[in-house]
């Protein structure tokens, strides 16, 4: 009787409100992510020339570009380039005394304010940019105004090209196309010359380097000739530097070995060759050079060069006037891997090195070290026993006399964290390896499941064996008691400052669930729900080649472990609580309750789905001609339901066509084949292969993404429709609800059967569909979770543009509102209303608020053990998760909850007691003596 | 100012003051009786005197006449929750349907009432119950029992208004199970 009473209160509870004043910014948490920073696009710069302040500015290998306040690492201003694809390369330059950064990206040159962000000019080129240099002038007369830009662009086999942008307008000053096919490399200016790179590719299939200098004005060719010899340059991976914009730009390269360098001063054709000293007998796996990017600033460049478990570098001089290149010094040989910074202060560089333990610099005039701070924690954290190695750095150096006054510098940790050391001392950093992630799950803390569990068998045993059980585990927890009675004050105290930072073993709700990511690159790490800004662990658990691809798929399927399948392995569990691997005694299955079901196992192939029972094949599928599979969701396997029927106004039931077995699967025109673009929605029976509901939609814009959604007895799908002659382009969310009859009280051919075989008989649905018109396209759906299913349901989507994720409740979507007229009094008992085609997103719904959240890909969703809750989880390039209560909080206190006022009453009252109690005693002896 | 108007004639309250009509003797010796004040006895003798009809002393009824005199009390007993019922009905009728602590308040003595009556049906006619009349008293209890019910009825009707009556399919939802299937289907993603 109670499930069916509190369905209906909750029921009676018609959810306006998603987000509450008082809960926004205290339930939810963002990271406002840029991605991990590529360190030839990272760089301090003032965006107000007139001010000293500078900020970090980075365009980050997810395609973000950003400004970071150096100070305390908030974000000024973000913007997400098109094409957020890591293979293309991308470029972010800032002249010397600009206010504006210039990005360059697949083949849009955009500069954009340093200040805000604001975008100033945008410029397409012909092809894909290989380059984009700012030109800084030397001759004055340029000098005014903003600065130039020129950006190198090439297609593969096509030909390539240089442009001048105008620096305020983005205007085309000129154009410059090579002859021949070579491949457009890179771009370098000096203050007189523009030189491009470019490889030709010789007969034998090696590469030549291939320098053509340009006059800046006007455009034309001066000169040009070949570098390197015929067959030393395999593939231009072992090009490790095309200096830019310095006052001798330089190329260097090594041979596949890595045992000799090679530099040559862009301009001259002279050829400097070193040899790279093998120590013991260690391989270099790596050679960087790093070089000053000012125009006037000491033409002296380092060179970095690792080996597996060593590092060491090499500086080197360059006499500007005849070209050639001297060693200088050599800074030693550490272990471990180390990151190299330059920074300039007027014409001098200096060399900041980042080690494990250690921060040094260094003048590139000469190698006494001119400020050391060692570094004792980099402030983040890391898997058991690793080692968190520096990967790149940036650095800004004030220089008083002949020491470093104040060093800051940003890292890139291996970890996938980006600090900023000031000093030594890490002061903060940034999370970036979450804006990769690629996979996410919850799970609970095997403490909390096993407290879940302990209540959940208190609870479904026998009154008196119930009271047993709970009283030992009262007197088991007894011995807990000093330390509470010690916590007790400052728990009384954070309860009232709301600022409880309970601990994951204590949480009764199960607000504390860990989330663990999986990254592209590899990295698992964790978070605490409940207490998001802190990273429980962060470490490597698959060791992946660069660009390739894992799949990770994670599952929690017991408390405290997180299981993770991918294409590097399958079944490696992990404890989430500190992020041990655990040895695999058993092979995990990961579906877990077979029961005595049959098993029907169904995979998806290129173009058809195919069943197998005890790995005979049970039925395929495959989508019409013209028609290829775009995506399946099947019904989710733990997916409670609190009710089998719905109660109508009148107290009769409609009862839900539930069946586990059920899918969703979306076949859709392959965009080669014919003008009309199609989508068809199937819900499928995948024990029998059966389709059970099939709803096609012509005039799709197949570009536009897809989200579909299978829960309970219902589903959801979102599409945009192309526009046509009779109706503009639009997004549409259909929803559709399956009952076993729409009979009240009928409960189908099958009755109430408690077995069925679906391959005996299926029966169909009964379906009831309504569209709604919605204001954006949504690109991915997913539906609350909640411990029994009691709650209502939220309709959880994933609006990319406008960077927000809205929570639409189920009863403005439900699909028996009814059309025409208006509801009858019993529809409006149950909540309904009137159908209205348009179906605007109220801004209450919005459960990012006012946060902006960009770039989310998936949504996941896990119940707490309280029956109100429901925790979201969402990245992409951001993170954004909080916990929503559809139904509202009815089975806890929520913040509004006045503790001050209800302690103060209840003292107040006891006061009144005491005082009042004398009077009292008086008044009846009084009475007594008075005679009637 | 030729000739005076006679004098009015006293007006009726001062002829009642003034008249000593029925000089009745003060009950306490000296003190006089308020002007107007018709002492008791003199209404007493006067209407005696108009009935003419001496007052015999009371005379006690015969055992017929007191097993009539109860029965017919037994019967007023019995009827007394019916003379109710209308003012019941129309007070449910006002508390509205919706569960509220006053209507649920309303209900819950609606019910009270007439179940504590009947439990205490033997102690309410133990007076008026002889061994003569005693199976006439049966119809009576019966009635009794009757008009308490029909207040049960009232209270049953409310209750089903309020929906807390399990007469419905929902009412019974939460026993019924969803069907087990025989097989299971798993994705298996390639």
């Amino acid at each position: 009787m109670l499930l069916p009473l509190l369905s209906a209160a909750t029921l009676l509870l018609t959810p306006s409100l998603a987000v509450f004043q008082d809960e926004a910014f205290h339930i939810d948490y963002h990271f406002a992510l840029l991605g991990a920073p590529k360190e030839s696009t990272t760089f301090f710069h003032q965006p107000n020339p007139a001010s000293k302040a500078s900020l970090i500015y980075t365009l980050s290998e997810e395609g973000a570009l950003g400004a970071v306040n150096p100070r305390d690492g908030s974000l000024v201003w973000r913007q997400l380039l098109q094409g957020q694809h890591q293979s293309n390369a991308s470029f972010l330059r800032a002249g010397e005394g600009q206010d504006l950064v210039v990005s360059g990206s697949l083949n849009q040159v955009a500069a954009w304010s340093a200040e805000d962000g604001r975008l100033a000019w945008r410029t397409a080129t012909d092809g894909v940019l290989r380059d984009v240099e700012i030109l800084e002038l030397s001759d004055g007369k340029e000098m005014v105004g903003a600065k130039d830009a020129v950006a190198l662009s090439g297609s593969h086999g096509a030909q390539s090209s240089v442009v001048r942008l105008d620096g305020a307008t983005g205007a085309v000053k000129w154009t410059y196309e090579f002859d021949g096919s070579d491949e457009a490399y890179q771009v370098s200016a000096s203050s007189t010359h523009i030189y491009a790179i470019l490889l030709h590719k010789t007969l034998l299939g090696y590469l030549r380097i291939r320098v053509v200098s340009l006059d800046p004005v006007t455009g034309k060719k001066i000169d040009e000739y070949m570098l390197s010899s015929e067959n030393e340059l395999a593939t231009a991976d072992t090009i490790v530097s095309v200096g830019a914009n310095s006052a001798s730009p330089i190329i260097a390269w090594t041979d596949a070995a890595h045992s000799t360098l090679k530099v040559n001063v862009v301009g001259s054709k002279a050829i400097s060759s070193f040899t790279i000293d093998q120590h013991a007998g260690e391989t270099v796996a790596r050679v960087q050079v790093h070089a000053p990017y000012h125009i006037n600033s000491l033409s002296h460049f380092l060179v970095h060069y690792e080996t597996a478990t060593s590092h060491w570098a090499d500086v080197f001089h360059v006499d500007v006037n005849n070209g050639k290149v001297t060693k200088a010094y050599s800074l030693p040989k550490l272990a471990g891997k180390g990151a190299f910074s330059t920074s300039t202060s007027d014409a001098n560089v200096y060399f900041t090195r980042i080690t494990r333990d250690e921060l040094s610099t260094v003048s590139s005039a000469s190698h006494g070290i001119l400020g050391r701070w060692p570094v004792t924690s980099f402030g983040v954290v890391s898997g058991i026993g690793e080692v968190i190695e520096p990967v790149h750095a940036v650095s800004e150096v004030s220089v008083k006399g002949d020491a470093v006054s104040a060093i800051r510098t940003v890292v890139l940790l291996s970890t996938g964290d980006w600090i900023l050391l000031r000093g030594g001392t890490a002061t903060w950093n940034r999370p970036e390896i979450l804006a990769s992630t690629v996979a996410a799950t919850f799970a609970m803390p095997a403490e909390v499941e096993a407290f879940a569990e302990r209540l959940q068998a208190e609870a479904s045993s026998n009154p008196v064996s119930a009271y047993v059980q709970r009283l030992t585990r009262h007197i088991a927890e007894l011995k807990d008691l000093p330390a509470l009675l010690v916590s007790f004050p400052q728990r009384v105290v954070n309860g009232f400052l709301g600022t409880s930072e309970d601990d994951l073993a204590s949480d009764n709700f199960g607000f504390h669930q860990i989330i663990t990511c999986a990254t592209r690159n590899g990295r698992m790490l964790a978070l605490d729900a409940g207490n998001p800004n802190r990273i429980l662990w962060n470490r490597q658990v698959a060791d992946l080649k660069k660009e390739q691809a894992w799949n990770p798929r994670l599952a929690s399927s017991k408390g405290g472990e997180v299981t993770i399948n991918s294409q590097a392995g399958t079944g490696f569990r992990y404890n989430i609580s500190n992020g041990e691997q655990l040895v695999s005694i058993l092979p995990v299955d990961v579906e877990g309750d077979a029961k005595a079901a049959r098993e029907v196992r169904f995979t998806m192939t290129d173009s058809a789905l195919d069943a197998t029972v005890d790995s005979k094949p049970a039925w395929h599928f495959s989508p019409a001609s013209g028609q290829t599979i775009h995506s399946l969701v099947p019904r989710p396997v733990n997916d409670p339901v609190a009710s089998i029927g719905k109660v109508l106004g009148d107290r009769r039931v409609l009862y839900k066509y539930l069946d586990p077995n059920l899918a969703l699967l979306v076949t859709k025109s392959s965009l080669t084949l014919g003008p009309s673009n199609t989508a068809t929605f199937y819900v499928l029976n995948t024990v029998s292969g059966a389709i059970l509901h099939a709803s096609t939609h012509n005039d799709i814009d197949l570009t536009s993404p897809i989200a579909t959604l299978i829960s309970e007895n219902w589903l959801a799908y979102s599409f945009t429709s192309a526009a046509s002659a009779t109706a503009p382009k639009g997004q549409q969310l259909v929803i559709g609800e399956l009952f076993e009859s729409l009979v009240p009280n009928d409960r189908g051919p099958l009755t109430g059967n408690q077995n069925y075989s679906s391959t005996i008989s299926t029966p169909e649905p009964y379906t009831l569909t309504h569209t709604y018109q919605i204001p954006e396209a949504i690109s991915k759906l997913a539906v609350t979770r909640t411990k029994q299913g009691i709650t209502s349901r939220q309709l959880l989507a994933l609006l990319p543009d406008s960077g927000a994720i809205v929570g639409i409740p189920y009863n403005a979507l439900n699909p028996r509102r009814p059309v025409g007229r208006d509801a009858t009094k019993d529809e409006q008992a149950e909540g309904l209303l009137r159908y209205n085609p348009v179906l605007e997103f109220d801004p209450k719904w919005l459960l990012s608020h006012q946060r902006e959240v960009l770039g989310l890909e998936e949504v996941v969703t896990s119940p707490a053990l309280i029956e109100s809750t429901s925790l979201v989880f969402a990245w992409g390039l951001d993170v954004f998760g909080t916990k929503i209560s559809p139904s509202f909080s009815f089975d806890i206190l929520g913040r509004d909850f006045n503790k001050f006022q209800m302690l103060g009453t209840v003292a107040a009252l006891g006061v009144l007691t005491f005082v009042v109690a004398p009077l009292v005693t008086r008044k009846q002896v009084d009475q007594r003596w008075k005679f009637l | 100012m030729a000739g005076q108007l006679p004098p009015p004639p006293p007006p009726q309250w001062v002829l009642d003051l003034t008249s000593t009509t029925t000089p009745s003797k003060p009950k306490s010796g000296s003190i006089p009786d308020p002007p107007g004040f018709t002492s008791t006895t003199a209404l007493t003798t006067k209407q005696s005197k108009s009935s003419s009809k001496a007052i015999t002393p009371r005379k006690q009824p015969s055992p017929d006449e007191m097993d009539t005199l109860k029965l017919k009390k037994a019967w007023e007993l019995a009827l007394a929750p019916a003379k109710q019922l209308p003012m019941n009905a129309i007070g449910m009728y006002m508390s509205g349907n919706s569960l509220q602590i006053f209507s649920i308040m309303m209900v819950f003595m609606l019910f009270k009432g007439p179940i504590t009556a009947v439990l205490n049906i033997q102690s309410t006619f133990q007076r008026l119950e002889t061994e003569t009349n005693r199976t006439q008293m049966l119809g009576v209890k019966a009635a009794f029992v009757g008009c308490n019910l029909l207040a049960l009825a009232l209270g049953l009707w409310k209750v089903n208004g309020m929906g807390l009556l399990p007469t419905t399919r929902s009412d019974w939802l939460a026993w019924e199970t969803a069907r087990e299937p025989l097989e299971r289907a798993y994705y298996v993603p390639s």
